[in-house]
C-alpha cells in the first residue's frame, strides 16, 4: 500500500510538472467553457430534455479522446522510451501495483479537470442564483448523478490510455491508439443511442447483446438516469469490469516486456 | 565441522538456464559468490552477462535451473529478491526531469524507507558516490554520463543492500569516473557484495578478488588471476628484438629449448629490427639462459628482452576462443548441409 502511494505521489508530480498536460488542459476547459456558455444561453430554444448540468457531461465525455491521450500517453511509454521501467521494476514493486499506482495517478488528474469543469455551473450559481436555480443547479441529485457518471467513465477511459501506452515506446502511437479506442467506444454508443432499454419486440439475441455489453453500448442511454440522479449500478459494475480489464492488459503487457 | 561454519554464499546459481525463442542465452551456467566478495562477470557481447544479472535481480525469470539470491529461491520468491539487493541497469536509464535528490528521495520510499533512515541513507550514498550537494539539488537530465552513473549507484546502495549489482558501471566513463567508481566498491568491500559486469578488462583486474568468463551462454572459466594464469597460460612468453635473420635466432634458440615455439616476428618499425615473440613450456629460468646464451652471440645483435606475462585479455581471448571455435565449426557445419 506504501510502494502504491508512492508511485501514486511521483506519478501526480510528473503529470503536474509535464507542459503538455497544462497546455492540454487550458484548450480543453477553454473550449468546455464556450460550448457550456453557449448551451446556457441558449437553453430555452434547444429541445433537450435533460438537466442542462448533463450537457457538461456530454462535453467531457466526447472531449475525452482528445483530453485522455494527453494524460496517459507519456505513462508507460515514456519509461519505456527512456528505459526507466527496468530501473523503476528493480524496486521491490509489482508490475500490478505500477499498473494500478500510474492508473490512479492519471485517473486523479482527469477528475481534477472535471472538478474544474464543474466550477463552471457553480460559479454562474454564485453570481446569477436566480438563473441557476432556474437551471436546476441547486438539485443536489443532478451534480451526485453527473459526478458519478463522469467518475466511472473517467476511470475506464483512463485505463484504455494507460493499456495504449504500456503497448508502445511512442507517446504519439500511444496518443493515437487511445484517441482511436475512446472514439470507437464512444461512437458505439452514440449510434446504440436509444436501443439501449430492451423491449417485448426485441429478439433474444438482441436481449442477450443488450444485457452483456452493457454500458458499452448504452452508456448514454444511462446518461439520462444518472443526470437526474437515477444511479445505475450495472453501469457502475460494467465501467469497473472495463476498468480491471484493460489494467490487467496493461499488467500482461509489462510482464511480458520484461520476460 | 567446518563446512557447517562456512557461511551460507550470498549468490548461488545451479545449471541455469535461459532462450529467447530459438537462441539460447545461458545453457546451464553454476557458479557461487560469497559474502563481501567482488566478482568481476566478463564476456563478449551476447555472452549472456546481462541476462544472468537480470534474472538474479529478478527482474525476468530463468527457464529452469537454481539460483539463490540472499537466501531468496528466485524460483518460488522472484520480487522478494528486490528487497535484499541493489541493481544498476545497463545504460543507467534514469528519469530526465527529476532533480538527483528528488530521485534517490522517490526511490528511497519505494525500498521502504522513511523519516530519519531515510535521510541519513541518502545523506551517506551521496557521500559515498561522491555526489555533492550542488550535483544533487541538478535536474538528472542536465547531468554528465559520469554524474548519472554516480546517481545510478547511489540509488543502488540506498537500502544498505547486501549484495549490489553492477551491469557495466564504467561503461562511457573517463578514467577519473573509473577511478571514482572503484574506489567506491573499494570502500564497502567486505560488507556489500558486487557482482559487476564489464568489458573493461584491466577494470575488473583492478578491482575484483574473482572472475567468470562467459562465452555463448556458458561459463568457460572461473577463479581468481592467478588461477586463470595458471590455467590459461601454461607457457611463458618472451620477446626477443634483433637485427639479425629469423633463422639465425631460432637456430640458437632450439639449441637450448627444442619446444621453443617462434610464435610472432614483426618488424620494428622503421630501424631494420625485428622483434621475435617465443613461447617454451619450460618456464622462465629457461628464458633467461636462452638471452644470456643469445647475448653472447654478437653477430645476432640482440637490443631488448622481455618476458611477458599475461593479462586478463589474453586471459580472455584464450578462454572464449575455444567456445568461437566451436560455435564457428557448428555455423559451418549448418551451412554446408
Amino acid at each position: 500500500m506504501k510502494s502504491y502511494l508512492v508511485i501514486l505521489k511521483y506519478e501526480l508530480f510528473a503529470l503536474f510538472i509535464s507542459p503538455a498536460t497544462y497546455v492540454a488542459t487550458f484548450y480543453f476547459l477553454s473550449l468546455l467553457a464556450l460550448g457550456f456558455r453557449f448551451f446556457i444561453e441558449s437553453f430555452s430554444y434547444t429541445d433537450w430534455i435533460l438537466p442542462p448540468l448533463s450537457s457538461l457531461v456530454v462535453g467531457l465525455l466526447f472531449g475525452s479522446p482528445a483530453l485522455i491521450p494527453f494524460i496517459t500517453m507519456r505513462s508507460f511509454a515514456e519509461e519505456r522510451r527512456l528505459g526507466t521501467l527496468e530501473t523503476f521494476l528493480s524496486a521491490p514493486v509489482s508490475s500490478a501495483l505500477l499498473v494500478t499506482g500510474k492508473w490512479t495517478a492519471c485517473f486523479v488528474f482527469f477528475m481534477f479537470i472535471s472538478i474544474l469543469s464543474f466550477l463552471f455551473p457553480v460559479l454562474l450559481y454564485i453570481l446569477f442564483p436566480e438563473q441557476g436555480f432556474n437551471l436546476g443547479f441547486s438539485k443536489i441529485e443532478h451534480w451526485l448523478g453527473s459526478g458519478i457518471f463522469l467518475t466511472v467513465f473517467g476511470a475506464s477511459f483512463t485505463a484504455i490510455g494507460v493499456f495504449s501506452s504500456s503497448v508502445t515506446k511512442n507517446q504519439m502511437v500511444a496518443g493515437m491508439l487511445t484517441f482511436t479506442l475512446l472514439t470507437i467506444h464512444i461512437s458505439v454508443m452514440s449510434f446504440s443511442f436509444g436501443n439501449g432499454t430492451p423491449s417485448s419486440d426485441d429478439s433474444k439475441f438482441d436481449n442477450f447483446i443488450n444485457g452483456s455489453l452493457g454500458s458499452l453500448t448504452n452508456g448514454l442511454d444511462k446518461l439520462q438516469h444518472f443526470s437526474v440522479g437515477l444511479i445505475d449500478l450495472s453501469t457502475i459494475l460494467n465501467q469497473i469490469a472495463l476498468v480491471v480489464f484493460f489494467l490487467v492488459l496493461a499488467t500482461v503487457q509489462i510482464e511480458r516486456l520484461n520476460s | 565441522m567446518a563446512a557447517e561454519n562456512k557461511p551460507l554464499p550470498i549468490i548461488e546459481v545451479i545449471n541455469l538456464k535461459k532462450k529467447y525463442g530459438s537462441i539460447h542465452a545461458l545453457k546451464g551456467i553454476s557458479f557461487s559468490i560469497g559474502k563481501g566478495e567482488i566478482v568481476g562477470f566478463l564476456g563478449p557481447n551476447g555472452a549472456g552477462k546481462s541476462t544472468t544479472l537480470r534474472i538474479l535481480s529478478g527482474l525476468i525469470p530463468a527457464d529452469s535451473g537454481e539460483a539463490k539470491v540472499c537466501g531468496v529461491d528466485l524460483a518460488e520468491e522472484e520480487g522478494q529478491v528486490r528487497n535484499h539487493i541493489g541493481y544498476l541497469a545497463e545504460n543507467n536509464p534514469l528519469p530526465e526531469d527529476l532533480r538527483v535528490i528528488e530521485f534517490l528521495k522517490f526511490r528511497a520510499l519505494l525500498k521502504g524507507l522513511e523519516g530519519s533512515r531515510l535521510r541519513e541513507r541518502i545523506k551517506v550514498v551521496l557521500e559515498i558516490c561522491d555526489l555533492e550537494r550542488r550535483i544533487s539539488e541538478r535536474k538528472i537530465g542536465n547531468l554528465s554520463k559520469g554524474y548519472r552513473q554516480r546517481v545510478g549507484i547511489a540509488d543502488s546502495l540506498l537500502a544498505e543492500p547486501r549484495l549490489v549489482i553492477l551491469d557495466e558501471p564504467t561503461i562511457g566513463l573517463d578514467p577519473r569516473q573509473s577511478a571514482i567508481t572503484r574506489k567506491m566498491m573499494e570502500r564497502l568491500r567486505g560488507e556489500v557484495s558486487f557482482l559487476l559486469s564489464s568489458h573493461i578488462l584491466s577494470e575488473v583486474e583492478a578491482c575484483c578478488d574473482r572472475m567468470i568468463i562467459l562465452s555463448h551462454g556458458q561459463i568457460v572459466a572461473e577463479g581468481t588471476l592467478h588461477d586463470l594464469q595458471k590455467r590459461f597460460v601454461n607457457k611463458t612468453i618472451f620477446e626477443i628484438v634483433a637485427t639479425s635473420k629469423k633463422i639465425d635466432i631460432q637456430k640458437e634458440v632450439r639449441k637450448l629449448d627444442t619446444s621453443c615455439e617462434l610464435l610472432q616476428d614483426d618488424p620494428v618499425e622503421v630501424s631494420g629490427k625485428r622483434r621475435f615473440t617465443f613461447s617454451t613450456d619450460q618456464g622462465e629460468e629457461i628464458a633467461e639462459k636462452i638471452v644470456k646464451h643469445l647475448l653472447h652471440q654478437c653477430d645476432l645483435r640482440i637490443s631488448e628482452f622481455q618476458i611477458s606475462r599475461p593479462d586478463l585479455e589474453t586471459i580472455f581471448l584464450r578462454a572464449t576462443k575455444k567456445n568461437w571455435d566451436e560455435k564457428d565449426f557448428l555455423i559451418r557445419k549448418k551451412y554446408k548441409k
